[in-house]
């Protein structure tokens, strides 16, 4: 290898106040200055801002600079764009190195200001040896399987499989049920069109259904997925059988179900005590038998110890249902028992507002004294504190109708193992980044969108269906993607052939042909499973190499200055 | 006399527990800076060595973390890590480094909590366990 | 047939539509009114629930953006014309003067310094803080690029004489181009409800009684205080703070609709002012509490439990003022004791609603879209076509199109998008 001067640059970040609160940046910057092949250190406000990106790419230049070091926040989600700005300046993007002084420093060490900035020294040193020991890459780009797999076939997994159709991609839409539609084939009738539930979806179903770029698996299970971006291998089994395709990137929309009341307010043990689900049901089967008085209490098992988060749709649910019976029934009685109306944004408040002005009547209850429902000979009765009045209530009922939250289901989380994408703590699948990654998985070419994501009503899970679409179809447009320059090499010279490496690879990526071993690298996936096998050190994985990590490890108990 | 401040090294994987180390952050639960952490894709990666080094050159407590049993991003690839470490904590205990200073702990992303907890037991432990018996600060 | 795009607004949901957009190869034209992209979203300190810096995680996306090969930015600039039908759209583009020349501005500020007169209110800190008549927009600006205000600009000549790349030009035309697009995406966002027509809350009048966009800069380190929260009156921290929710919003005098997130980010605002003063007291006055996005409602839970933020449920009735501390203090029936109560507090902000952008009628006009009673975009099929206008191959998402916070925004703009690429690829075919 080609000797050549070492020549770093260390830009520390303030992150506003929030590396700055507590850590002693300007001493930092101090520190690496006197740290070896450091040749140019300096701190910004916001290294990520234009100005700080400028100073990069300006010391690039001036300083000669052939390694980079940025100390800010999570490779996770700026480490592509500093890579891109050392591009930009010449620098091959893997002489780049990140050191995570905000996540891992700043923010867990609030009011430590002493220990927080000797750690984030620290942690620049060891960027630095890490840096030092950095070597250029090379990216394979990997051509991408033009065909997408939409999982489940409610709302938001039809018009994902429909756009994607639309735009000349093959897609292969999986449902587990007999029939597409999902959630929605339950409904009555839908706030604001009031159209009946699934005679507003059918043109969506029969438009798929007769698609020609959509294959539709109807009653399928998903069996295994295995691959990358680009290049998903599915099996399914249908009717006991195995299916098997390629598809390029995958989208979730299993969809989510009615969590079940077992236990409460009288639910299982008096008839008239039945969901959201349940009176739509009813509804739509001209089955609800007349009902002079009805009592809809909100957040049944939500916003508490069994589901701890807000379901979001179910105040709109009530007052809608609650309006459908007033429509059957004018004089009918109705009372919704809630804790906060979610009659967010403009359309919700107007429907909340009307519902008040037909007469439905609405008491605001305090999680600490909740409703409590009982049998009053026939009837059913409802006691409940009202907060506003400051008075106890009681209500005789004909019937009791429980909003629950949406949860998730066993199957939705079998597929997260499948996937390996991961479900947060409402057991929903989890996104890449909240706020602007709201579909993305951060595995690369798989995407999410509807109730899978978390509760949501016809319109969100559509504009996340799109969402999700827009996602899977620019690798699918493209027609390629770039794969990280981390796979494993091999030193043939240090191998002695002892074949152990080939069993720990999970993608058979390694082959002994013979007694030499061969590595297929499109399939390799910058595990290091193997590299960390090898008996002789002759495997080595790109950009984390052995010495790179060795060096890290050093660095923190050796305190070098120069 | 000051007080004993343990050093310990941690290994994350990129997809899960480093992803949970980042989540620690941005809830900013508070633990002590004892730790350092280094990223590798997979906790398949950590070579035993990596570990031993770490004692070697003066660590008083090694963290081993990687994805869930199920969750690897790698398909299996934590289960060699899981036995990697059945076989370190063995030679561990050999040496007379004491096995309660290395720990094995899978974190997801969404478990920020978790891996804040872990370092907060571990530095308690070690603090109260005293340096590693082959930290310079015994052997000088 | 063309299948470029154009997209109108660059706040953050204008700028995922684009890249989206421009991910597939499209040609993709994007035009902000003012003379940076990154909209409200760049105003923000921190975002709920995760508390994430709000312009940390932005600006790699505006940078992306702006360095995009596929996307052309026109900041300070209006589309004045729309002619032609999906597919084949000409579009009429009116290119503001900045008065310097966008490709020889470094960005180095030595003109800013240079300016005598720096009287102005900034726009981007909420006016609480003084720019001269030429300013770079915000730290982070992209294009990082001066303008003048030449409204104000006595021409001295000064930023002429340091400029060392001769970028100024005080004479500079207005600019007039024509674009050819196949689909129109707007996402032009909202603008905050001016609170000085309710007079019972006396803003404008007290000075300690200010809005929640302009407490984001003021809580924000890179905002005129430098995050420090000085209060308007004597520029010395609150011991106490009352965030007041509804402020013309569920109001059949002001604006019916709810704003659909100011309880979350009273909640986030009240959170990180005790992150900041430990010895805080927070308040939140509310109607309902609408925690209904993921994980909100542990977000809340976790603000009243860690960190002590005193939920009421009222709507105050009025704001007075002690002429001696300049402390305001609220009037409120106590809906637990039904009683009114004072509360005194050494600063009130108020959550005020979010509305329809300036411009948006005319905007719609040119558009030839419709716009429904609220003043947001009209959709097309409130079920099924949720980003479709009232005219094909015309596209609405973010707030433009009815409240909804960040990440819904972001989910539309690549919804729109997908529809938008749907469209083209449908018109082609």
């Amino acid at each position: 290898m080609e000797e050549k001067e070492i020549r770093i640059g260390v830009f520390i970040c303030h992150c506003g106040t929030n590396i700055g609160g507590s850590v002693d940046v300007p001493a930092v910057v101090e520190y690496a200055k006197h740290l070896p092949n450091v040749v140019h250190a300096e701190r910004n406000l916001y290294t990520c801002a234009d100005d700080g990106l400028t100073a990069i790419k300006n010391a690039i230049k001036q300083h000669k600079l052939n390694r980079v070091i940025v100390a800010s926040c999570t490779p996770r989600t700026h480490e592509p764009l500093f890579r891109s700005t050392c591009e930009e300046a010449g620098l091959n993007k893997y002489l780049f190195e990140f050191v995570n002084i905000r996540e891992h420093c700043s923010w867990v060490h609030m009011k430590d200001t002493e220990g927080a900035t000797e750690k984030t020294k620290e942690l620049v040193r060891m960027g630095v040896a890490r840096a030092t020991l950095l070597e250029p890459q090379e990216e394979m780009k990997i051509d991408v399987e033009q065909s997408a797999m939409v999982i489940g076939g409610g709302i938001a997994g039809i018009t994902a499989a429909k756009t994607l159709a639309n735009q000349g991609f093959d897609v292969y839409l999986v449902e587990k049920e007999a029939v597409l539609g999902g959630m929605l084939r339950n409904l009555y009738r839908l706030f604001p069109t009031g159209e009946d539930s699934l005679d507003s979806l059918q043109p969506s179903i029969a438009a798929v259904e007769g698609h020609e770029k959509i294959k539709v698996f109807s009653s399928c299970e998903l069996k295994e997925v295995k691959g990358y971006i680009g290049n998903f291998d599915v099996t399914l089994l249908r009717e006991g059988k195995e299916v098997n395709f390629k598809v390029g990137t995958i989208i979730v929309a299993t969809g989510a179900m009615e969590f079940e009341p077992k236990g409460h307010y009288g639910y299982g043990k008096y008839d008239h005590v039945i969901t959201q689900m349940q009176l739509e049901k009813l509804l739509k089967d001209g089955q609800l038998k007349k009902s002079d008085s009805v009592v809809m209490i909100q957040c049944v098992g939500a916003k508490g110890e069994e589901v701890s988060y807000c379901s979001r749709i179910c105040c709109m649910v009530a007052i809608k249902n609650a309006m459908l019976i007033k429509e059957i029934n004018p004089d009918a009685d109705i009372h919704i028992l809630h804790n906060d109306i979610q009659a967010y944004g403009a359309e919700y408040e107007e429907l909340y507002n009307k519902a008040r002005e037909m007469g439905i009547r609405f008491i605001k209850y305090t999680p600490e004294s909740p409703p409590c429902v009982t049998m009053d000979g026939e009837k059913l009765k409802v006691e409940v504190y009202n907060e506003l009045f400051g008075e106890q209530f009681m209500l005789g009922t004909d019937l009791v109708v429980l909003s629950t939250p949406l949860v998730q289901h066993q199957g939705g989380v079998e597929i997260s193992k499948l996937l390996r994408v991961p479900l947060g703590k409402d057991k929903f699948f989890f996104e890449a980044h909240v706020k602007l990654r709201p579909v993305d998985f951060a595995t690369d070419g798989i995407f999410l969108c509807g109730t899978a994501h978390g509760p949501a009503e016809v319109a969100e899970s559509v504009s996340q269906a799109l969402a999700a679409a827009s996602g899977a179809g620019i690798p699918l447009s493209r027609g390629f993607v770039q794969i990280e320059a981390i796979s494993v090499k091999v030193d043939l010279e240090a191998c002695i052939g002892c074949g152990f490496c080939v069993e720990m690879c999970p993608y058979q990526a390694l082959d002994m042909v013979d007694g030499k071993l061969e590595i297929i690298e499109a399939l390799c996936k910058g595990c290091g499973t193997c590299v960390a096998t090898c008996p002789t050190g002759a495997l080595e994985q790109r950009h984390y190499q052995n010495n790179q990590i060795i060096s890290q490890i050093k660095s923190i108990f050796h305190p070098v200055i120069e | 006399m000051k007080e004993f401040d343990p050093k310990i090294v941690a290994f994350c994987c990129n997809w899960c527990s480093y992803a949970g180390a980042d989540l620690a952050g941005v809830s900013r639960m508070q633990y002590p800076p004892n730790v350092r952490i280094i990223k590798v894709m997979c906790s398949g990666r950590i070579d035993p060595l990596f570990v031993l080094m770490s004692f070697l050159e003066g660590a008083d407590a090694v963290l081993v973390t990687g994805c869930h049993i199920g969750d690897c991003h790698y398909i299996d690839a934590n289960h060699k890590t899981k036995n990697r470490f059945e076989f370190l904590k063995e030679m561990i205990a050999e040496l007379g480094i004491g096995e309660e200073r290395l720990r094995l702990e899978w974190i997801s992303a969404t478990e920020g909590e978790k891996f804040a907890d872990m370092v907060k037991e571990t530095v308690e432990k070690i603090k109260k366990m005293g340096p590693s018996p082959l930290s310079p600060k015994v052997m000088q | 047939m063309v299948d470029d795009v154009l997209v109108i607004g660059g706040g953050v949901a204008g700028i995922q539509a684009s890249i989206d957009l421009a991910g597939r190869g499209l040609k993709v034209y994007l035009v902000e009114r003012f003379p940076s992209i990154g909209g409200k979203m760049a105003q923000l300190d921190k975002t709920f629930p995760t508390g994430d810096c709000s312009i940390c995680i932005l600006a790699p996306k505006m940078m992306e953006c702006f360095s995009h090969e596929n996307i052309d930015v026109l900041t300070h600039a209006e589309v004045k014309g729309v002619s032609g039908n999906a597919g084949d759209f000409r579009v009429k583009i009116l290119k503001k003067p900045r008065y310097v020349d966008e490709e020889k501005c470094t960005g180095c500020g030595d003109c800013v310094s240079a300016c005598p007169y720096i009287n102005l209110p900034d726009e981007f800190d909420m006016a609480l803080r003084s720019r001269g008549n030429i300013f770079i927009p915000f730290l982070q600006a992209v294009p990082r690029v001066v303008m003048v205000d030449r409204e104000h600009c006595v021409k001295c000549g000064n930023c002429q004489v340091i400029c060392d790349a001769g970028a100024i030009d005080l004479y500079q035309k207005p600019e007039e181009i024509e674009i050819h697009v196949g689909a129109i995406i707007v996402a032009c966002g909202f603008d905050s409800f001016d609170p000085s027509g309710i007079k019972e809350y006396g803003y404008g009048r007290y000075k300690n009684v200010i809005t929640a966009l302009e407490y984001e800069r003021l809580v924000c380190a890179s905002g005129p205080t430098g995050g420090h929260l000085d209060r308007p009156s004597d520029k010395k921290t609150p011991n106490s703070i009352a965030f007041i929710q509804c402020v013309g919003s569920r109001d059949v005098n002001h604006n019916p609709y709810c704003s659909s997130v100011c309880c979350m980010h009273a909640t986030k605002e009240a959170i990180l002012a005790k992150e900041h003063y430990p010895s805080m007291e927070n308040y939140i006055f509310y109607t309902d509490m609408r925690a209904f996005g993921k994980g909100f409602q542990e977000y809340v839970d976790r603000a009243k439990n860690e960190y002590e933020v005193r939920y009421i449920r009222s709507k105050p009735g009025e704001i007075t003022e002690d002429k001696e501390t300049k402390n305001p203090v609220i009037w409120y029936d106590d809906t637990v004791t039904r009683q009114v109560k004072r509360l005194e507090v050494g600063l009130v902000v108020l959550c005020t609603a979010l509305v329809p952008s300036k411009g948006i009628k005319e905007l719609a006009d040119v558009l030839g879209v419709e716009l429904d009673k609220n003043r947001f975009f009209k959709i097309a099929d409130p079920l099924y076509a949720p980003l479709d206008s009232s005219r094909e191959g015309i596209l609405v998402c973010g707030y433009c199109q009815g409240p909804k916070d960040i990440p819904e925004a972001v989910t539309q703009a690549k919804g729109a998008a997908a529809r938008a690429a749907e469209v083209l690829a449908c018109l082609g075919a």
